[in-house]
């Protein structure tokens, strides 16, 4: 009986996250001039890395990448890194314009630091 | 939501060349889009201004914007390379075809008289020559030497692209001016809102501070042609 009739005070305890997430998880998609040419994953990380060495020198080369999927149809990719080397990845995808002496871009279509907000992207939606 | 805008894009005699830059510009998100044409004038031989195309000439129907309703704006930018005080003349007739000018000095002498005296809504500094990407170290440095000297205020930047491959995306190049040495909201401004405001001063300079401009209007029935103020 005491214990309904006592109000229990609830604490609150309030948790503000900055940079929650180690990682940040990149989607991107490969565009060439020549547009049949074909990369398998291990050449997209090469590729990628030699961009990174070229713009961050070894610094930028050891950043630790990872390709966690890729379609080798519409050369699209999702790429983890960790969120440190960011501005590093991004800035050297930007940069890079050659592939084997063709033109390329890459074309960086979500970025977000939860792998779950990559599920949904709100560009697609048709606009009527 | 802010509005992106790429101020250069070279322009080409390829009509099917410059139709796919302005229609891969509204796919990655640019609202604006500004055709430079680039001048160079010489004291050796006397040159013309070039006259820019008509818009309507160079696609049939403009594109729309990824993720707005409208279709993407283009406007016309003459670009004048100057080595001599006198390659530029400020109220010269030839400039009223264009949206927006720019300056381009190659001496620091005519730099500061950009910044200072003329009338010009861009003053561009080109930091790196069509150099083999060897050279490439020089942009970065150059750039950010020019960062740390207009405390980045009052940059832009843009693309100088003549292919559509060349593009790169608003959130990209905001990111690029990061590695340039611009703050956060500094490099995001380089291409949005700082943008705006040339587009603004251009109208300003083009309409006497925005207030009265000029229109020549159809006349049926009368023979002579007057030109009427309208006052906004």
């Amino acid at each position: 009986m005491h214990a309904v009739d006592q109000k229990e005070e609830s604490v609150f305890q309030r948790v503000v996250l900055k940079n929650a997430s180690p990682f940040h998880y990149m989607k991107v998609h490969l565009v060439l001039e020549n547009e049949t040419t074909r990369l398998t994953a291990v050449e997209l990380k090469h590729f990628i890395i030699s961009g990174l060495k070229t713009l961050h020198g070894e610094v930028g080369a050891a950043l630790n990448v990872d390709v966690l999927k890729y379609d080798d149809d519409t050369l699209t990719a999702l790429l983890r890194v960790s969120s440190r080397g960011l501005v590093k990845l991004w800035s050297s995808l930007t940069l890079l314009g050659s592939y084997q002496n063709q033109a390329c871009a890459f074309r960086v279509l979500q970025v977000s630091p939860f792998l779950l907000a990559l599920s949904g992207n709100s560009r697609e939606l048709q606009l009527d | 939501m802010s509005v992106f805008m790429d101020l250069n894009v070279l322009f080409s005699p390829d009509r099917n060349r410059l139709q796919g830059v302005i229609e891969t510009a509204a796919h990655l998100g640019f609202s604006t889009v500004a055709i430079n044409y680039v001048f160079e004038p010489s004291s050796k031989k006397k040159q013309e201004v070039p006259v820019p195309c008509p818009i309507s000439e160079l696609i049939d129907q403009l594109p729309v914007v990824q993720g707005r309703s409208r279709p993407i704006r283009v406007l016309n930018r003459l670009t004048v390379l100057m080595s001599d005080s006198s390659h530029f003349r400020p109220s010269a007739p030839e400039y009223r075809r264009f949206d927006l000018l720019a300056v381009q000095p190659t001496t620091e002498k005519l730099f500061h008289a950009a910044c200072m005296l003329y009338d010009v809504d861009i003053v561009c500094i080109s930091v790196t020559e069509k150099l083999p990407f060897i050279f490439k170290r020089y942009t970065i440095a150059n750039a950010v030497c020019l960062m740390d000297s207009c405390k980045g205020k009052n940059v832009i930047l843009s693309s100088a692209a003549e292919k559509a491959l060349e593009l790169r995306g608003p959130y990209d190049v905001t990111n690029l001016g990061l590695l340039f040495g611009l703050s956060d909201g500094d490099a995001k401004e380089a291409v949005s809102s700082t943008c705006r405001a040339v587009l603004l001063h251009a109208e300003t300079r083009r309409t006497a501070s925005g207030i009265i401009y000029t229109s020549r209007i159809q006349q049926e029935a009368l023979h002579d042609s007057d030109c009427r103020f309208r006052l906004t």
